[in-house]
């Protein structure tokens, strides 16, 4: 027997006490390194899922450690605030603006998410209702409609398929998600285009009758 | 004297309908004052299908300038502020930006801030019946489509103070798809204290002008074969998109109630089909080309907005 195949026996040993194919020995347990037994006894107790006999990590050394390695912050930028503040006093136009809309910045990335996200389901949702009440016009397709409920292993191009199909989507529910937000945005200035566009026109018109007389 | 008869029947029955648009007008007309002049404090709601949007409005006038302030209410926010002719917006996703204009783009259209006159070309006026809203007594006036690409819009105005009471955008079947209910409206004597405290800060600088000749650079890259009656062009050019950094192609129009935006963009790779989402009023139809995209945003009908992306092509 070579040394390799005895590691992989004893692997195999190892595997197949914590699945409960073997009777344990203490003779067997003593072989085990102990940094071993507790991942092979964390892995099976993870995948039979027992209620009972939670699951424990012990990760308090490791963050003991990862604390004491943790450069200390002092707080020196509570007392750079004040400083922020009095520069602001001086910049009037800036500080009343800052003041009015602060309070959102840490929102900003959720908000978008939020609002990409609502037009998705909300266009998933009238979807289907959409497709029903009128064949004629077709509705985005967002959830696929078969897939899931392919048998698993019979092949292993499908899921790859459906993965890059599932990215697919997310990119063009961002478009669309970009689109409104734009749309929105735009449609702000359109009334007052449409009123400078009227001036323009006026003042055409004026200007040939003047002409013309 | 049975001809005689039938004359006058004639004769009054379209003064009564003359008589009918003057005053649904007139009452637009009224609107559109009320809004500018009264101090009021007022809360609405937007409700889009299963979504709802809560606002906060109020205006006043402090001397002889205008203050008004919109906000919604719920997640990350969004606030407005207008003094005399300037719009401030505060979005939770970017720096905020003043446009100059005189009047709030909100969920209600701005032309019924205005002259509504320019709608008369592809809209009819009519009045419909009286009713209770928000515990007061309201006319309905519809702003009706000439034709059946757009939506109407129905407006309920307060008799007493002629405010907006209620909004909403019907289809052609007479469906409200997006609505917009008062819930609190208290007119007052003096602007409340927050606006004149609102008006009292300095905001940023208005954004500089856009001229529609300014920006023309992206008008011949595509032609867009179809519009409803009564769109026109407000501005086009070639920038790329906030969210995704995409560039696109960016077509506004307007009829002056609705504005309709035109992108078109690179094809996202993989076949997929052309297709509308709505939410409320609002459509987005993507339609997929082949070598190029073209989304349509608006609130306009979907057939509408397929019929606007299926039309652009590239010039010859």
């Amino acid at each position: 027997m070579t040394n390799a195949n005895k590691h992989a026996s004893l692997e195999q040993t190892t595997s197949d006490i914590f699945d409960g194919e073997v009777g344990r020995s203490a003779e067997m347990l003593n072989g085990l390194e102990h940094g071993k037994f507790v991942r092979y006894a964390l892995i099976g107790d993870a995948m039979r899922a027992e209620k009972e006999k939670s699951i424990c990590i012990d990760i308090t050394a490791q963050v003991a450690a990862a604390l004491e390695s943790e450069p200390t912050y002092n707080m020196s930028h509570n007392e750079q605030a004040p400083d922020i503040r009095a520069e602001a006093v001086n910049d009037d136009v800036k500080s009343n603006v800052i003041s009015l809309a602060r309070y959102k910045k840490p929102l900003a990335q959720f908000a978008i998410a939020a609002s990409v996200c609502l037009v998705a389901l909300v266009g998933v949702n009238n979807n289907t209702t959409q497709s029903e009440l009128n064949n004629t016009l077709p509705s985005l397709q967002t959830m696929p409609l078969t897939g899931s409920v392919s048998p698993v292993s019979l092949s292993t191009e499908q899921p790859a398929i459906e993965n890059a199909a599932q990215g697919l989507r997310e990119l063009q529910q961002q478009r669309i998600g970009a689109l409104v937000l734009e749309h929105q945005r735009q449609s702000r200035m359109a009334y007052a285009l449409q009123q400078a566009k009227q001036l323009e026109e006026q003042k055409k018109a004026s200007d040939v009758t003047e002409e013309q007389n | 004297m049975k001809k005689l008869f039938i004359a006058i029947l004639c004769f009054a029955t379209s003064w009564a309908q003359a008589q009918e648009v003057v005053s649904a007008k007139q009452l637009l007309t009224n609107l559109a004052e009320a809004v500018h002049s009264r101090n009021f404090d007022a809360s609405y709601v937007v409700v889009k299908g299963k979504a709802m949007e809560p606002y906060r409005w109020l205006h006043g006038k402090k001397d002889d300038t205008e203050v008004e302030f919109l906000s919604l209410l719920n997640g990350a926010g969004l606030e407005m502020v207008r003094v005399g002719n300037q719009v401030t917006y505060f979005e939770p996703q970017s720096e905020p930006y003043a446009i100059d204009t005189d009047s709030i783009a909100g969920p209600i259209p701005e032309v019924l801030f205005k002259d509504i006159s320019i709608l008369e070309s592809h809209y009819d006026f009519v009045l419909g019946g009286k009713g209770r809203i928000a515990g007061r007594a309201a006319q309905l006036v519809r702003i009706e489509s000439k034709d059946e690409n757009k939506y109407n819009y129905w407006l309920w105005v307060d008799v007493e103070s002629s405010l907006l009471l209620k909004a909403a955008f019907v289809n052609q079947t007479g469906e409200m798809l997006e609505q917009l209910q008062l819930t609190h409206l208290s007119i007052t004597e003096e602007p409340v204290a927050q606006l004149l405290e609102i008006a009292g800060r300095d905001f940023p600088k208005a954004l500089p002008k856009v001229t529609t000749q300014a920006a023309k650079d992206a008008k011949d890259n595509w032609r867009i074969e179809w519009l409803p009656k009564g769109f026109e062009l407000l501005k086009s050019d070639r920038h790329k998109l906030d969210l995704n950094n995409e560039l696109a192609d960016y077509y506004l129009f307007s009829d002056g109630l609705v504005d309709v935006s035109v992108f078109v963009q690179r094809p996202l790779p993989g076949k997929r089909p052309s297709g509308a989402l709505t939410s409320g009023a609002t459509t987005v139809y993507v339609h997929n080309s082949g070598r190029f995209d073209v989304s349509v945003v608006g609130n306009i009908p979907a057939m509408t907005a397929k019929s606007i992306a299926e039309s652009v092509t590239r010039p010859l």
